[in-house]
């Protein structure tokens, strides 16, 4: 693990100062592809409308789910489409589900004159006993019920359902997959230790100045001023850093200047302008010192649909001069060392949290991963752009680390698909409550968090507690 | 003693000036590596107990190591202060790394301090923070604004590639014009912003023209080249008679360009100056209301000087202009220094872009970026025609927007001493024009140009 032979040296400067101070090369980056075009939007135009990216998803998923559909419950089965449903007969049917929710924020339903409602107050999860699940295909769409848990499935999901049809045209379900993992490519890894960093949810701008110190002993841990000399030369074997998202606090987003008078509001700077400075200053002493990949969030200012462009270069002025920064998309997907890295920042997994009877993230993570989709709610609640001639967020290859940044807290899994492949599944906690982030081992794909800590005055033990 | 020195000067801050001394700031201000700085705060601090056990010295100290934390091994990195320092120590399994991270004469309370003093010692060395680092890094080398500029152009032309993938039904023009905006946005707005219904051919060739441009290595062949397909694209959009003006325009600016590829330090001008010189014109046809208020405006001022000048006036104006001029672009005052010179020498007066051209090819250095900045704003078509000496006489039909225009014409008619005033007025006009138009359209595009982006960051 990190540090561990640093132990050896661990008091080294609790000494005079010596004659010699050693310094250590950072390791060299082997093989680095990044894999993000197909999250790259070019000219955007929003003629469109969501219908295609819902087709195209239907018409790209349907033979991988047919596969799976025949391994699971033979190759014999009748496959139907939903005009082809004959009562009484036991069938495999493939769509896209449909989970009719009262509680679903609706924009319709708020200005409607007739209903009189108050807007709807937001709640963390919006599922209801009431909720039905409907699942619909190019033609048609049928009720479901039987054995499929509708708290847990959410819009979006392609899935293939085994059972048959009832007399009052519902569809009773006996059985369902989904398209489970993509085949993977082989991981070809370094042979010694290097270590990716993720981190996510630094919060600048949030105005509570705690988590700074937090965030400067990281930055001094990865570019080698902390610690003793062992440690130091574990630091040099960070090979990158991936900011995931959300580098800006939530609160950089009030909107007061819309509110108030223009005259009370003249002199005033948005707040996202002095947090993203302070951004800036902090990812020049990264990339001074080692590769960093910065995605956007769901605070940090670029565009709200999925896939989140890359912020721009000309808000970082002074890191903007080193090759090592790059700023890439939401979601991301890299070939760092030989190891596939995917991830977002975070909205895929929160969205489906709200929508869905799953509780924990690291779930909700390896549920996406099954379903072969990165974010199934797109664009039903979650904004995404209209696509129609493929879905970006279908699954193609497995990744070997997939990550979600802004989780509540830090978790991580090493997954075993079905046909051998070998996924570690990381939620990465928000940097600014937690003060925690994580370490990935690329030579065994294992992850371990770190977490700093100063101290303060209304604390008996001095520092500051670290939930987990 | 240089060991003796640094004790003392620990000594000083913290006594003395009663700062909180770290290991980072230490480190800065006697530029020692940080682990030096780390064992001189040590070495300090156990001197001090030793002669002086009541010595008012407050440690933090920064421990790090591996803590086991809800069934897995989570790296702990800690300030605490000293006295909590055996109990973090003992919490940790194993423990990675000990050290002083700070002295300070008054007991701290909470971490915010040590913070501020990081963040300040680092804020005032933000080019250098990791020189005392202990690890450096081969591949964090920054770019030069040359190359900046470059990645930064082609990152915006990559953008664009994403586009024929996508689900996005646009037509191939829509895809130039997005191209077209995109790649200038280094560049002034206003100007931009005059291109918005380009089409794709001419687009095609600000594309080519703005790539290469970026690059530092000579490039007047591949300019040169430029010059020829742009003028035929150009023609499309005008009539004969302004397709030469174009050509002459074109190929005056070609040695412009030639001299900013020599010069090495306006890499962001080069992006600029082609596309300013190749869209200027066209540019000048899309927005005819505009421009041709502001030209109606410098028309009647130019028809009236020309009306009254005379040859002391002319030098007059001329000599006010130059004056002027250096306050407002140096490179233009260099390009009026050598106007003179070797214009002199040919006592025949070459028609203003020729004479700029055969002036600027000699003077392989000094360019006139400046003019090459400011933008010209030709609307109407000028005729050229072959002077008696051989060389292309360019006469505007109406002139330029500012007053400007009339200086740089004034500053090139001084050297054709020979020619009658008609001629000297008309091709005061061009000239006028170029230098005129820069400032006219340096005001112009500032009235009409988008706040960018850039304006909040460009404190930095």
């Amino acid at each position: 693990m990190f540090s561990e032979q640093a132990a050896r040296t661990a008091q080294g400067l609790l000494a005079p100062p010596s004659a010699e101070a050693s310094t250590f090369a950072r390791v060299p980056i082997s093989t680095y592809t990044n894999c993000s075009q197909h999250f790259r939007l070019g000219e955007r135009s929003f003629n469109r409308q969501y219908a295609h990216i819902y087709a195209t998803r239907l018409i790209q998923m349907r033979p991988l789910l047919l596969e799976r559909a025949r391994q699971k419950w033979g190759s014999g089965i009748a496959v139907r489409k939903l005009c082809e449903l004959q009562t009484a007969e036991k069938c495999c049917i493939v769509g896209t589900l449909f989970k009719s929710m009262q509680l679903q924020p609706s924009i319709l339903r708020e200005i409607s004159e007739e209903h009189n409602l108050l807007p709807q107050p937001s709640r963390t999860k919006y599922i209801h006993q009431s909720d039905e699940l409907i699942l619909e295909d190019e033609l048609q769409r049928i009720k479901l019920e039987g054995a499929v848990d509708i708290q847990k499935l959410v819009t979006g999901t392609i899935l293939a359902l085994y059972g048959s049809e009832r007399e009052d045209g519902r569809f009773v379900v006996e059985d369902h997959c989904f398209a489970d993992l993509p085949r993977q490519l082989p991981r070809r890894g370094p042979s010694t230790d290097r270590f990716v960093l993720l981190v996510s949810g630094l919060g600048l701008g949030g105005g509570s100045g705690e988590s700074f110190l937090g965030m400067q002993l990281l930055v001094d841990v990865v570019t080698g001023q902390l610690g003793a000399e062992g440690e130091q030369s574990c630091a040099a074997q960070i090979s990158r850093v991936i900011l995931a998202g959300n580098l800006l606090s939530q609160n950089t987003q009030n909107k007061d200047t819309i509110n108030k008078a223009k005259y009370l509001t003249k002199k005033t700077q948005a707040a996202s302008v002095e947090a993203v400075k302070m951004l800036d200053e902090i990812l020049l002493q990264l990339s001074a010192s080692v590769p960093v990949d910065v995605m956007p969030g769901e605070f940090d200012p670029t565009n709200y649909t999925l896939p989140q462009q890359p912020l721009h270069h000309c808000m970082f002025p002074l890191a903007g001069a080193y090759s090592t920064l790059q700023l890439v998309t939401n979601p991301y997907q890299a070939d760092i060392d030989g190891v596939r890295f995917l991830g977002t920042s975070g909205q895929n997994v929160n969205d489906i949290f709200k929508y869905s009877s799953m509780e924990d993230y690291l779930e909700i993570l390896e549920w996406t991963l099954h379903v072969g989709h990165l974010s199934p709610t797109a664009p039903d609640t979650l904004g995404c752009y209209p696509f129609y001639k493929t879905d970006p967020f279908i699954f193609t290859d497995c990744p070997h680390v997939y990550f979600c940044g802004n989780a509540p807290r830090f978790q991580s899994k090493e997954l075993t698909g079905v046909d051998g492949q070998q996924v570690l599944l990381v939620t990465i906690p928000d940097f600014s409550a937690t003060q925690t982030a994580c370490l990935i081992n690329l030579r065994n794909l294992t992850c371990q968090p770190i977490s700093f800590s100063g101290f303060s005055a209304d604390e008996d033990e001095g520092e500051m507690e670290i939930s987990h | 003693m240089e060991d003796e020195l640094y004790l003392e000067n620990i000594d000083e801050f913290v006594t003395d000036q009663n700062r909180i001394v770290t290991y980072k700031w230490l480190s800065f201000t006697l530029g020692v590596h940080v682990n030096q700085a780390k064992q001189m705060l040590y070495d300090y601090v156990e001197r001090k107990r030793k002669e002086n056990s009541g010595a008012q010295l407050h440690v933090t100290y920064l421990v790090a190591g591996n803590l086991i934390q809800n069934g897995h091994i989570c790296h702990k990195v800690a300030v605490v202060r000293e006295d909590k320092l055996e109990a973090m120590k003992s919490k940790l399994a194993t423990i990675a790394s000990v050290h002083v991270y700070s002295i300070q004469k008054a007991m701290l309370k909470d971490s915010g301090p040590l913070y501020n003093t990081d963040y300040d010692i680092v804020k005032t060395n933000l080019q250098n923070c990791s020189k005392f680092s202990a690890i450096q890094c081969a591949a964090a080398v920054p770019r030069t604004s040359a190359e900046v500029s470059q990645v930064q152009t082609s990152a915006q032309a990559d953008s664009q590639t994403p586009n024929d993938t996508h689900a996005v039904n646009v037509p191939t023009i829509n895809g130039h014009v997005s191209s077209t905006a995109k790649q200038p946005s280094p560049q002034p707005k206003g100007i931009m912003g005059m291109f918005a219904t380009k089409s794709a051919s001419k687009s095609q060739d600000t594309n080519k023209e703005t790539k290469p441009e970026s690059k530092e290595t000579t490039i007047a062949t591949t300019v040169s080249s430029k010059v020829s397909p742009k003028g035929s694209a150009m023609s499309n959009f005008f009539g004969k008679a302004a397709m030469n003006k174009l050509k002459v325009s074109s190929e005056c600016e070609q040695p412009k360009e030639e001299k900013t590829v020599a010069k090495p330090s306006v890499s962001v001008t080069e992006p600029k100056s082609p596309p300013s010189a190749a869209v200027e014109k066209p540019g000048k046809k899309m927005e005819p209301v505009k421009i041709q208020q502001k030209d109606k405006r410098s028309r009647a001022k130019r028809m009236a000087t020309s009306d009254n000048e005379e040859k002391e006036d002319e030098n007059l104006k001329k000599k006010r202009r130059r004056i002027k001029r250096p306050q407002s672009d140096s490179s233009e005052d260099e390009d009026v220094s050598v106007s003179p010179t070797p214009q002199e020498a040919k006592p025949p007066l070459p028609s203003p872009e020729p004479a700029l051209k055969i002036e600027l090819e000699p003077a392989t250095t000094e360019a006139s970026t400046g003019g090459k900045k400011r933008k010209r704003k030709r609307v109407l078509k000028s005729k050229t025609f072959v002077d008696s000496e051989g060389c292309m006489v360019t006469e505007k039909v109406y002139e330029s927007e500012s007053c400007t225009d009339s200086e740089e014409e004034f500053i090139k008619s001084k050297l054709p001493a020979a020619h009658n005033q008609s001629t000297a007025a008309v091709r005061k006009e061009p000239k006028e024009d170029r230098k005129g138009l820069k400032k006219g359209t340096a005001t112009a595009s500032k009235a009409n140009k988008q706040v960018s982006i850039m304006g909040f960051f460009q404190k930095k």
